[in-house]
């Protein structure tokens, strides 16, 4: 009886639980409390800068956590490892000089006129939705398909307007977009902005696996890369 | 006795035998009641719950209804506007102060109606031309009205083409107004543009007066974005006999003499021609390598490098790239520009002529600084652009260009370049490199007659520096 009861108010609690979400909701608030208090301490970077510093630790083997941009414990004994091996005063915070020595440059807030790369992280996100899985130079051109549109008087002037423009990419109708992009998404769109365009000014492309368009296979094919034919 | 006993006895037993089934009985019911209770209220839960997304789905509907809505009808205010600012530029007096004002409005009214047309749900290949349409005529108009600025009055021609888009526009606005009624009897972009038949849906062939062969699109050439001209630039710098795809191969191995393998990718054909090879080099790094067919030139290398630390410095690595161009035909170049992001250094290389550096023949290079190996290349400016040019550096000495920037500036270097300015447009400049609270500058005077042609500022960005 008691087993039953047992069972059945515990099931009663599992949808309370559910309908109302306290118990997942509570703990996170707790948790960011805790970081937040860890972080206003050492924290002398932006939470952009600090997932920089992270990135790269991570990538060179000095940070095992997660690229939150939280400056925690993890984070500072991790760039004391790294200054400790490239010479520089160990104290776990990231000053000009250790900044200079992780390949970054952290611009002083008095000049104000350090602005956020948007337009290299949108970009990013889109070859990462379309093209992730493709060979390097396959994401490149997808990017230069992209900044390709936004010269061309056939599509919006801006890069947020071709990549929302309705219909222009499935990956972002469907809301792959919203994917964080991984760092060769990233290099490959840096390398689009630069200017680096494999399909010499290609308009289009598109998987002729899928593709179910039939104005598209009216498009001059320029080349072929990966899965993706690009079209001018 | 004894039998009363066990009578009485085998009684109780029956008895507490009975209560303990009631019990059980008892419990059977509170707990399949419970069990209903919970049944019945998760039940409900759901219930509220599915009417809770449903509401919220219907609140999206109509969110997203509204935005079309209001997308549409900040495009018919632009063309309805467009229109009447044609017409009024096409009937103001040529070359007055107001017809300028006019040819400004139209441009903005043009750029307008490009961002709300291109928000709409209409399919892709049925709204390209529109789009162009509103963009040329963005282009164009403002064209026209620099021009003017410069004392310039509209030239017949001129006047010809703009009655032509006058026309192209009254007809787009006309049938947009059309539409409009049809839209305040109760007619859905969102329903209508989910039915989809044959790639195109229902909006955009109820809107298909927007790619109508009634609309005449007039081809506008002129000095300016999206100009019919800028579109088909040529390539000017490639020569030489018609490479085999062996010969390609067996340059891309000259360039690459540890490449461990290499291998055919096929071709592009586009502007330029190329064969394409994957590369794998001395460090692993798969590179994709482009060699145009007319010269065997490498066009283009694209790649990633190793993360890491740093084997070169930045000098190692500019000579690194310096060395590869000399190698490709790049003769005479140095590195005008350099951007460190991550482990790899991206450097611009311009060749020079006569002292004058040649910025229209740019040349990209990508070095690993881990690795200290080439990773990208791309040589598409240079060859698009390279071309024996008589140039002469002007009356415009250093120190004068030096003495035109504001004297709140520090001045860090000038020297002689071949800018490319607006479009199609090369001019010998002074570039005078100047900085002021914190910032960098590049100011461009023309040496011939020490006009202020450009300035450029460094943005600095969180991944590296821009400049705009």
């Amino acid at each position: 009886m008691k087993k039953k009861l047992i069972i059945v108010l515990s099931i009663v609690f599992i949808f309370a639980l559910t309908f109302t979400g306290v118990g997942l909701t509570t703990s996170h608030i707790v948790n960011a409390g805790e970081k937040a208090e860890q972080s206003e301490v050492l924290d002398t970077l932006t939470t952009a800068q600090n997932k920089t510093v992270q990135t790269k630790l991570k990538r060179w083997g000095y940070y095992t956590g997660a690229v939150d941009g939280i400056y925690g414990a993890k984070t500072k004994a991790a760039v004391k490892s790294f200054q400790r091996k490239n010479g520089l005063s160990v104290d776990g915070i990231v000053g000009p000089k250790t900044a200079a020595a992780l390949g970054m440059t952290i611009s002083g807030s008095s000049s104000g006129t350090s602005q956020s790369s948007n337009d290299l992280h949108l970009l990013a996100k889109c070859v990462h939705a379309e093209a992730r899985g493709e060979p390097y130079t396959g994401q490149v051109a997808v990017a230069a398909v992209i900044l390709n549109r936004v010269k061309s008087s056939s599509f919006p002037n801006t890069i947020a307007g071709v990549i929302y423009q309705p219909y222009a990419f499935t990956a972002v109708d469907d809301g792959q977009i919203n994917l964080e992009p991984n760092s060769t998404a990233y290099k490959a769109a840096q390398d689009a902005l630069n200017g680096w365009d494999p399909t010499y000014g290609c308009l289009y492309y598109y998987n002729p696996r899928t593709a179910t368009s039939s104005w598209i296979w009216s498009r001059k094919t320029v080349v072929t890369i990966g899965k993706h034919v690009f079209a001018i | 006795m004894s039998e009363i006993n066990q009578k009485s006895a085998s009684n109780k037993s029956a008895l507490a035998h009975e209560r303990g089934e009631n019990k059980r009985k008892n419990g059977a019911i509170i707990g399949l009641s419970i069990a209903t209770a919970v049944l019945a209220l998760s039940t409900i839960g759901l219930g509220v719950g599915v009417c809770v997304s449903q509401h919220n789905a219907m609140n999206y509907r109509a969110d997203l209804e509204n935005v079309y809505n209001n997308n549409f009808y900040n495009l018919l205010d632009s063309v309805n506007n467009l229109e009447n600012k044609i017409s009024k530029t096409l009937s103001s007096g040529s070359g007055s102060t107001y017809q300028r004002k006019m040819l400004l409005e139209a441009s903005k009214n043009a750029s307008e109606a490009e961002i709300s047309v291109s928000q709409l749900p209409l399919s892709q290949s049925e709204i390209q031309d529109t789009i162009k349409l509103v963009n040329q005529i963005s282009g164009y108009t403002s064209t026209l009205a620099e021009k003017m600025v410069r004392g310039e009055s509209l030239t017949p021609e001129e006047v010809d083409t703009l009655e032509k888009i006058h026309k192209s526009v009254l007809d787009l606005k006309l049938r947009l107004n059309d539409f409009e009624k049809k839209l305040n009897n109760g007619y859905s972009i969102l329903d209508r543009s989910l039915d989809v038949r044959e790639d195109v849906n229902d909006f955009t062939r109820s809107l298909n007066s927007l790619k109508n062969n009634d609309i005449e699109y007039p081809t506008m050439i002129y000095d300016g974005p999206f100009s019919d001209s800028v579109v088909s630039s040529k390539v000017k710098g490639l020569s030489g006999k018609t490479v085999t795809k062996s010969e390609a191969a067996e340059n891309v191995k000259k360039h690459f003499k540890v490449a461990t393998d290499i291998v055919y990718e096929g071709e592009t054909n586009g502007r330029f021609e190329t064969f394409n090879f994957r590369v794998v080099n001395s460090d692993s790094e798969r590179l994709f390598v482009q060699v145009t067919k007319i010269g065997g030139n490498i066009l283009t290398i694209s790649g990633t490098g190793r993360n890491g630390e740093s084997s070169i410095d930045e000098k190692a690595s500019k000579d690194i790239a310096i060395k590869f161009a000399t190698d490709n035909g790049i003769e005479d170049a140095e590195v005008v520009w350099s951007d460190t992001i991550e482990n790899d250094i991206y450097l611009n290389i311009a060749p020079k002529s006569g002292g004058i550096i040649l910025y229209p023949d740019l040349v990209k290079v990508k070095v690993n600084m881990t690795s200290g190996t080439i990773v990208g290349y791309d040589a598409t400016t240079y060859f698009t652009n390279h071309t024996d040019r008589s140039l002469s550096k002007g009356g415009l000495s250093l120190s004068d260009a030096k003495g035109k920037v504001p004297s709140n500036f520090e001045i860090v270097q000038a020297r002689h370049v071949l800018s490319p300015l607006d479009y199609n447009r090369e001019v010998v400049c002074v570039e005078v490199e100047a900085d002021n609270e914190n910032s960098t500058y590049y100011f461009y005077f023309n040496s011939s007659d020490g006009d202020l042609e450009n300035v450029l500022k460094v943005i600095e960005t969180d991944d590296g520096n821009l400049l705009m």
